[in-house]
């Protein structure tokens, strides 16, 4: 699949002279890359994750918008997709996974528990992930559907390519 | 399907009728719930009883499926039957041979909250023995590594206790990132 100058243009923002160079700037250049190479950090818990499974899996194929490459490794990815009830002695663990993770990163809250605790309003789980790791992108459901996760993950495309920065490094300029 | 059935109904009544001859002193009570035979001893005994029900050639209760407890503090009718204990531990058991199964209680009172352990029996009862332990506070006695299994190690309670409240004691958004990540 050919990316047209049209394609490019429109999406980056970038200005075709005659021929075939084109001009933009290098934060824009980067955030297209970016976008389209997402690599999540799987944090699967609990039922959510069967669904995030299915989104990578061949029906609902996440690779289409660039993000197959699914990394075990913290440092190698930037996206964390948390899906799934994240216990009080879980959350730890979530919180040591995202600061392993390399800037810029993003992080989806996947499903009602990841969110806000869902129907467990129990003495074991954090009531929404969001009171100890920034959080960029939420869905609803339980569980939510592939097509949800995918609308995130393009919410988060549609982030990177305006230029915003991550919740994270908003928090760390705030404080 | 005929012939398993067979098996049990015969072998429902030889767990109570050998117990009755071997351990009478130890039943406390004896009851069927569904075709598992429930059955009631005193703490001081329990250890022998359950050595028993595994060992004898003829019950041979191998397999120790669960032990887990139950707290009866606001259950003034099930308090009332064994003298107020608050607490019932419970061992499930399978026999692959007679292919039954048996429920052993021991009531257990606040003020004394231990049991022997009976990792010297199964030692798939360590973890299952942590559980009940991290989650009503019971000591089991002779247990090899007796520490929390489920909540974090500086937790404080026992959550399944009934006094404990559903949404806890404020755990959940208190934390010490430093402290554990050390
Ligand atoms: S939101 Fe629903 S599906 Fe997702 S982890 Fe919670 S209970 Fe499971």
């Amino acid at each position: 699949m050919g990316l047209t100058n049209t394609d490019i243009q429109s999406a980056q923002g970038a200005e075709q002279t005659d021929g075939n160079i084109i001009t933009t700037t290098i934060d824009k250049v980067i955030n297209w890359g970016r976008k389209n190479s997402l690599w999540p950090m799987p944090f699967g818990t609990a039922c959510c994750a069967i669904e995030m499974m299915a989104t990578l899996a061949s029906k609902f194929d996440l690779s289409r918008f660039g993000s197959e490459a699914i990394r075990f490794s913290p440092r190698q990815s930037d996206l964390l997709i948390v899906s799934g009830r994240i216990s009080i002695k879980m959350m730890p663990v979530l919180k040591r996974i995202y600061d392993q993770m390399p800037d810029p990163k993003w992080v989806i809250s996947m499903g009602a528990c990841a969110s806000c605790g869902g129907v467990f309003d129990t003495y074991t789980l954090i009531q929404g992930v969001d009171q100890f790791i920034p959080v960029d992108v939420y869905i609803p459901g339980c569980p939510p559907r592939p097509e949800d996760l995918i609308d995130a993950v393009l919410q988060v495309q549609q982030k990177i390519a305006s230029g915003a920065s991550p919740k994270g490094v908003e928090h760390l300029l705030e404080t | 399907m005929n012939e398993e059935k067979e098996v049990e109904e015969q072998s429902i009544p030889l767990v109570l009728e050998k117990l009755e001859e071997h351990h009478a002193d130890a039943l406390l009570s004896q009851d069927e719930m569904r075709g598992t035979i429930v059955a009631v001893v005193r703490k001081e005994q329990v250890y022998a009883v359950l050595e028993y029900l595994k060992t004898d050639p003829e019950l041979a209760y191998t397999f120790l499926v669960d032990v887990t407890a139950v707290d009866n503090s606001q259950m003034e009718s099930e308090l009332m039957q064994f003298d107020y204990a608050r607490f019932m531990v419970v061992y499930q058991l399978y026999s692959y041979q007679g292919q039954c199964r048996v429920r052993v209680k021991v009531p257990v009172h606040e003020n004394d909250l231990s049991v022997p352990s009976v990792t010297g029996l199964w030692r798939g009862a360590n973890w299952l023995e942590r559980e009940t332990y991290d989650m009503f506070g019971i000591n089991f006695e002779g247990h090899p590594d007796l520490r929390r299994i489920l909540t974090p190690d500086d937790f404080q309670g026992h959550p399944l206790q009934k006094d404990y409240p559903l949404r806890g004691r404020g755990e959940r958004e208190s934390f010490n990132f430093d402290k554990q990540n050390a």
